[in-house]
């Protein structure tokens, strides 16, 4: 009985991994066939099944399907990508691209922090929970260089990025950067760092500058916040099957809401703002 | 009504239940009981009768996880964000729990039967001193019971869960017990409210809001998030089935990666040790660099040293706390 059961269970996994290979192919084929009826179609046969997928896809993110590809230019991207972000309710100021696949694509990671830059976020984190993005910084900041010329043209002057590497951030008490900032993160920003600023609470508790009475949510968010002065993200964007946050800034991610998606690779601009739409329908109640 | 819900599956939920019991079940598995108010609104409901419900639907919940073998179960039932609420709201929640606890304390022999053990997690010197009696009276009487483990966050954030831990640590410091540089992430997890439960496997949001609400955000880290959009007092065996599903087809991934944290964190604890060392030689040498052996033999010694001194310093810690639930029982006998 037990091996029926057993039997019984992989099949059940496999027609699951199936309708989530299935879904993820014609998501990416309805953005090739144009047509409503193609998409009803579609949907129709998938109908027993939950398409959570194909809800993102809302009247704003139809109408720019390959305006990428025409030869209009630079220009125009940036001004029809300025008018998106506009046309939102709220923005997140900060954005977390976790990329929870085993294969990493630095084209695709650049195209979406110059998307996200270019719809007017102000702050893109890039997470993977083997740290592999932070050990290769350069080569991701020169892509997303890169990138930033190819979508957007040459004019470095309207987009200034701060591409700040690992480790502390020199201290910015009292200036407001106008310029959208990119950081690279690992898992050693997380937890580790966590336990760094208790280490240094402890420190001052032995030498008797604080007692252990003092010590506060807002003293040690304070400190969170001194070494590497990471706003909490509003919004993370996940690709991969995996549904863990994998480490990801636990101390921060309180309120942020989680939007999934199946991959980063040949990830669309449509993908990202249907994830920047969904966030801006959010209520967020705060306890209330 | 009761916490503890007696009743066997049925025959396609006993089937279905041995479907997905021949793959890997969590063992721990935590839900944000979220969409109460919202499913009285569609109802026409009071808000009472909402947050009533919800709490119905807990003890289903609770026998459907005792029939999965999912031994642990935690639930985030108020957070310290909820006292923003409009103070009816507030005392009616708080009313709710007083009645749920005194009946837990009426149940004592059925809970005893099916070996419950109820623990409360949070910040409880922020609720009024009778409901902190009754949760403490609660959490004495069973808390040597083995079979299932029900642990409820009462105002409760992540938050102060982890400042909670960095202030126990600091005071275990400023008692002698141990040093700042013993300090590490293992210690921490040991000082949180929820150290004798392993980290939950399986996260459960329902109503369809994606985000964590600053619930069990450490100990989360690396767990299988599911987010469900039917509201909780709607919630059905079938859509805790689809929730363990998901976590069996990301088990793989995520034991991968929570391995490849447990070996990041060794090696820390590592250099840790060895900066340690290094610091004393330094100290005690006369100059000279140690040699490879002395080193390795001062590292294993440090090593033993440390962990005995954590463990002196978490027994004081447990001591602390058991302390604060008796005492507050004793507080209820005498007055």
């Amino acid at each position: 009985m037990a091996l029926l059961y057993g039997l019984i269970w992989r099949l059940l996994l496999a027609l699951v991994r199936i309708k989530r290979a299935t879904v993820s192919w014609l998501r990416v084929r309805l953005r090739t066939w144009k047509g409503r009826f193609w998409q009803r179609t579609m949907a129709a046969l998938l109908l027993p099944v939950p398409v959570s997928e194909f809800k993102q896809k809302k009247a704003g993110a139809d109408q720019s399907s390959d305006s990428d590809r025409d030869g209009k230019g630079a220009g125009s991207r940036r001004s029809r990508w300025i008018s998106d972000g506009i046309s939102l309710e709220k923005l997140p100021v900060h954005i977390g691209l976790v990329v929870a696949e085993e294969e990493l694509s630095y084209t695709d990671i650049a195209n979406m922090v110059v998307w996200c830059m270019a719809v007017g976020v102000s702050y893109v984190s890039v997470y993977d929970h083997h740290g592999i993005f932070q050990k290769n910084n350069s080569w991701l900041q020169e892509e997303i260089v890169r990138q930033q010329h190819n979508l957007l043209g040459g004019d470095d002057s309207t987009f200034n990025m701060e591409l700040l590497k690992n480790g502390t951030d020199k201290p910015q008490h009292f200036v407001v950067s106008c310029r959208p900032v990119v950081k690279v993160l690992s898992p050693e920003d997380g937890k580790h760092s966590i336990v760094q600023a208790a280490r240094k609470l402890c420190h001052s508790v032995e030498k008797k500058e604080w007692s252990s009475k003092d010590i506060s949510v807002s003293m040690l968010d304070v400190l969170l916040r001194e070494s590497k002065n990471i706003p909490d993200p509003e919004l993370v964007v996940k690709f991969g099957p995996v549904n863990s946050t994998l480490g990801f800034l636990p101390w921060h991610i309180r309120l942020t809401e989680f939007v999934s998606l199946p991959s980063h690779k040949n990830v669309s601009y449509e993908d990202l703002f249907g994830s920047l739409q969904r966030y801006s329908a959010c209520h967020q109640r705060l306890g209330q | 009504m009761s916490w503890i819900r007696e009743g066997e599956l049925n025959l396609l939920e006993k089937i279905s239940a041995n479907i997905l019991m021949a793959g890997p079940m969590p063992k721990h598995v935590a839900f944000i009981m979220d969409g109460n108010r919202r499913f009285a609104r569609k109802k026409k409901l009071e808000r009472h009768d909402g947050h009533m419900q919800g709490f119905n639907k807990l003890a289903e919940t609770l026998r459907w996880c005792k029939h999965l073998n999912i031994p642990e179960v935690t639930v985030y039932a108020f957070s310290i964000e909820n006292f923003k609420r409009s103070k009816e709201e507030v005392d009616g929640l708080l009313d709710l729990a007083r009645q749920k606890f005194e009946r837990l304390l009426e149940e004592q022999e059925n809970l005893e039967k099916h070996g419950v053990c109820i623990r409360v997690l949070g910040d409880l010197n922020m609720l009024p001193l009778d409901l902190q009696q009754v949760i403490a009276k609660a959490v004495v009487m069973t808390k040597n019971h083995n079979k299932c483990f029900l642990n409820v966050c009462f105002a409760y954030t992540s938050r102060y869960e982890i400042t909670n831990a960095v202030r126990e640590m600091a005071w275990g410091v400023e008692q002698g017990l141990i040093k700042a540089s013993d300090v590490s992430e293992a210690l921490l997890s040991e000082c949180l409210y929820s150290n004798n439960s392993p980290n939950p496997d399986l996260l459960i949001r329902t109503s369809g809001e994606v985000r964590l609400s600053d619930f069990l955000l450490w100990q989360t880290s690396h767990s299988c998030l599911v987010f469900q959009s039917v509201l909780w007092p709607e919630y059905s065996f079938w859509n805790l089935c689809e929730a363990i599903v998901q976590y069996q087809l990301n088990h793989k991934s995520i034991q991968k990666a929570r391995e490849l944290h447990r070996e990041e964190q060794a090696l820390q604890q590592l250099e840790a040790d060895c900066a340690c060392i290094a610091e004393h030689l330094q100290h005690q040498g006369n100059g000279k660099p140690a040699d490879a052996q002395r080193r390795q033999e001062a590292l294993q010694h440090y090593t033993v040293t440390r962990e005995e001194r954590v463990q002196d310093f978490l027994q004081a810690l447990k001591h602390k706390r058991d302390t604060f639930f008796t005492n507050l029982c004793s507080e209820t006998v005498l007055t």
